[in-house]
């Protein structure tokens, strides 16, 4: 009895430790998430607007509205469209592609061919992603490398792509530019979740003679599950939120309309147009909808946990 | 009986003040700090230094913080602050984003004391006719203007002269001219344009392009007000022309190509025409001083349809000064005595920097009429009107640009464009 009080008091002291050690953290999610994220919802129960000083209690109006209305022409349909089509069509070769080049990276020998692949890749990831758009921007233009490069491999000359200009090619644009500054960031937790692998497994495995292929879908891919769950999770969750390159792409003369996605929508409304209760009922469905996709993802995902 | 005198004599020292605000005296040496926000302008940003320095020197209590940023981003940078009460004690931005400021009650009417006039009726006099009207709501003035701009077309003669034109007879003068001449200068690599003969100043729909739509006999509002996008017919030929005009047309220009203006100043054989205002003269001096003496530009007037049922130039806008009405009373005289300092410089701001503050007495002077090419804007000016400035200015332009995208790089049949564009400003219009 007085061994169980024992361990029951050094379980509340070191719950006591770990409570001060997350209490910085759970400060700084009170004050700079959780807060704003309360307060948009009752800014989206009203119809304030950015200059107005006073606003009133208008219920789920904005809610309503925006489902059944145009929001003046960019619509949160569209918007919820724009968004969709570049998370599936940026989040999945993403996922995928980072997986691969984690997997080459790792069977290089050569530490220093490793360490210049890694950081090649994670270059564009400390690119602060205003720059990376500017940079693709011009990248982009007619008279740009882009188009050059896509003349070179297809063996004609002056043959625009229109890279801003045609709707798929716009959005295809805006995938390209994520994929680039987000691909190493996604290698490199890839490569962290392989080297925890114990080689030992591997060792097994090839003196029970199982070859390259079949080692990495029967002990890889199912060690790297954890991996692949959080990296699916915040490589999706990143697209949901995408904003920089559809903003300058437009600022760049790029149509609105293909590329609107939810997160640009919110800044027009809001802050273009200063329709902060609009403005605010968008980022709450921005943020049920990320809620419900994880939910669903944790849950397709659920398996035990991996023990080595 | 003490107790009870002790607590009258505090109430009243308590309400002592508030009584007294009515009649309360702005203390003219108590420490003052005015938080200014303007739109970057190197020019402009020389001079203004330069007199908040001097203004300083004289008026030593008064602390001036200046924050300059790039004129789009102004807009949201003043919205923010001002949704957050934590606006600028005096800014300026263009009137169709200013005026929803005024209608909210957010910025003060002019201390015409501290500005230097009598009174509201004083000011007006002293603009030209119609250029107080944007800021001028039941009889009191809010702003004073910092410019007064409206746009024409600036042609590099030694463009035209390559592709065989004489500038001074060829110039377009209207706008199927434009297209006729910009296939003569256009320089094509297969699809790619390698040089421009002319192109739009895009994302300024209602300045440079609704005139366009005015000149075919239609309109952005009834007059009354109520409907928008008013005039099918006119719509779908302003539509139609900039769907040829476009990459999917004659591919002429395009808006994802470098901006015509930035291009124009360079004169590297890659644009012969761009709309501008008159402050481009100060920015080619600047950018290009070779190119500004060779006398190898020119300005020529805002063109017109053949068919046009209406003479109308591109509209002009203002950019006023204002000031905070959350501000002290203090903070807020201080404020008007130094935008009345700055804007005492009219000629030096006309000349240095290229922009007109449309006083009766600056429009008068020889230094505006010895300007290069002023008789053009002054011409322009004529023929044009002010810009739409209502609330919904900001989204009915985002409307404009959406159907020309969708008509130039999208696509999209102009007719179909133009009910899009109806529909969604009808909407915007039932909702204010």
């Amino acid at each position: 009895m007085k061994n169980k009080n024992k361990t029951f008091s050094i379980e509340r002291k070191q719950a006591r430790w770990g409570f001060s050690f997350t209490l910085p953290c759970l400060l700084f999610f009170s004050v700079f998430s959780f807060y704003p994220i309360v307060n948009a919802f009752f800014t989206s129960l009203t119809n304030r607007m950015a200059v107005q000083r006073t606003s009133e209690f208008i219920g789920f109006d904005n809610y309503i509205y925006l489902f059944t209305k145009s929001n003046g022409g960019f619509s949160l349909m569209n918007s919820m469209r724009a968004t969709l089509t570049f998370t599936i069509g940026t989040f999945i070769p993403m996922v995928v592609i980072s997986l691969i080049l984690a997997v080459f990276l790792m069977q290089l020998r050569h530490p220093k061919s490793k360490q210049f692949f890694q950081l090649a890749y994670y270059t564009p990831a400390v690119l602060s992603s205003v720059v990376a758009a500017a940079i693709w921007l011009i990248l982009f233009d007619p008279r740009g490398l882009f188009n050059q490069f896509a003349n070179t491999l297809t063996f004609q000359s002056g043959h625009d792509f229109l890279w801003l200009v045609n709707n798929e090619m716009l959005q295809a644009s805006t995938m390209i530019v994520y994929f680039w500054k987000y691909i190493g960031y996604f290698v490199i937790l890839f490569i962290t979740g392989l080297a925890a692998i114990p080689p030992a497994i591997y060792e097994a495995a090839t003196v029970d003679g199982s070859n390259r292929w079949k080692t990495f879908w029967r002990i890889t891919l199912p060690l790297l599950k954890p991996t692949v769950v959080l990296v699916s999770i915040m490589a999706m969750l990143q697209c949901l939120k995408t904003f920089s390159t559809q903003y300058m792409f437009h600022q760049g003369g790029a149509a609105r309309q293909p590329i609107d996605v939810i997160t640009m929508n919110i800044y027009f409304t809001g802050i273009r147009n200063g329709r902060l209760g609009r403005a605010s009922a968008m980022s709450i469905i921005l943020f049920i909808i990320m809620l419900i996709l994880t939910y669903f993802q944790f849950a397709v995902s659920k398996s035990d946990d991996v023990e080595y | 009986m003490k107790k009870i005198v002790v607590s009258i004599l505090l109430i009243l020292a308590l309400i002592a003040p508030l009584l007294a605000t009515g009649t309360q005296e702005v203390d003219e040496n108590a420490p003052v700090t005015i938080e200014f926000w303007t739109h970057e302008d190197a020019n402009r940003q020389k001079l203004e230094d330069r007199y908040i320095e001097e203004f300083t020197k004289t008026h030593p209590n008064v602390t001036v913080n200046v924050t300059r940023q790039s004129a789009n981003k102004l807009i949201e940078l003043v919205q923010s602050a001002f949704a957050a009460n934590q606006g600028p004690t005096m800014f300026n931005l263009s009137i169709e984003d200013e005026y929803q400021y005024i209608s909210a009650g957010r910025v003060a009417q002019i201390d015409y004391e501290a500005a230097g006039y009598s009174d509201a009726k004083d000011v007006i006099n002293s603009y030209a006719p119609k250029m107080l009207e944007g800021v001028t709501l039941d009889g009191k003035v809010y702003g004073l203007p910092l410019e007064l701009t409206n746009w024409s077309i600036f042609l590099n003669k030694k463009v035209f002269r390559d592709a065989g034109l004489d500038p001074e007879k060829d110039y377009p003068k209207t706008w199927e001219d434009m297209v006729e001449i910009s296939r003569k200068l256009i320089i094509r690599e297969g699809d790619i344009l390698v040089r421009r003969g002319y192109d739009f100043r895009y994302g300024y729909y209602l300045v440079n392009n609704v005139p366009m739509v005015e000149q075919l006999g239609g309109a952005l509002f009834s007059e009354d007000g109520k409907e928008a996008i008013v005039g099918e017919k006119a719509w779908i030929e302003f539509l139609t022309f900039m769907k040829n005009w476009g990459p999917n047309g004659e591919n002429l220009g395009s808006p994802t190509y470098t901006a015509a203006r930035k291009l124009f100043n360079k004169d590297n054989n890659d644009i012969a025409m761009c709309t501008t205002g008159l402050y481009q003269e100060a920015r080619i001096l600047n950018d290009n001083p070779d190119f500004y003496n060779s006398g190898e530009w020119m300005v020529v007037p805002y063109p017109k349809f053949k068919n046009a049922v209406k003479d109308v130039a591109g509209c002009y806008y203002g950019h006023f000064y204002m000031v905070n009405s959350d501000a002290d009373k203090a903070t807020q005289k201080a404020a008007w005595q130094l935008i009345s300092y700055m804007l005492s410089h009219g000629e030096e701001y006309l000349v240095n920097v290229g922009i007109i503050q449309p006083t009766i007495e600056l429009l008068n002077s020889e230094t505006y009429k010895n300007m290069p090419y002023s008789d053009v804007f002054t011409g322009d000016f004529a023929r044009g009107h002010i810009v739409y400035y209502g609330a919904a200015s900001a989204e009915i332009q985002a409307l404009i640009r959406t159907s020309v995208e969708a008509v130039m790089l999208q696509g999209v049949d102009p007719k179909q464009a133009y009910l899009q564009l109806k529909t969604s400003a009808q909407e915007l219009i039932d909702e204010q």
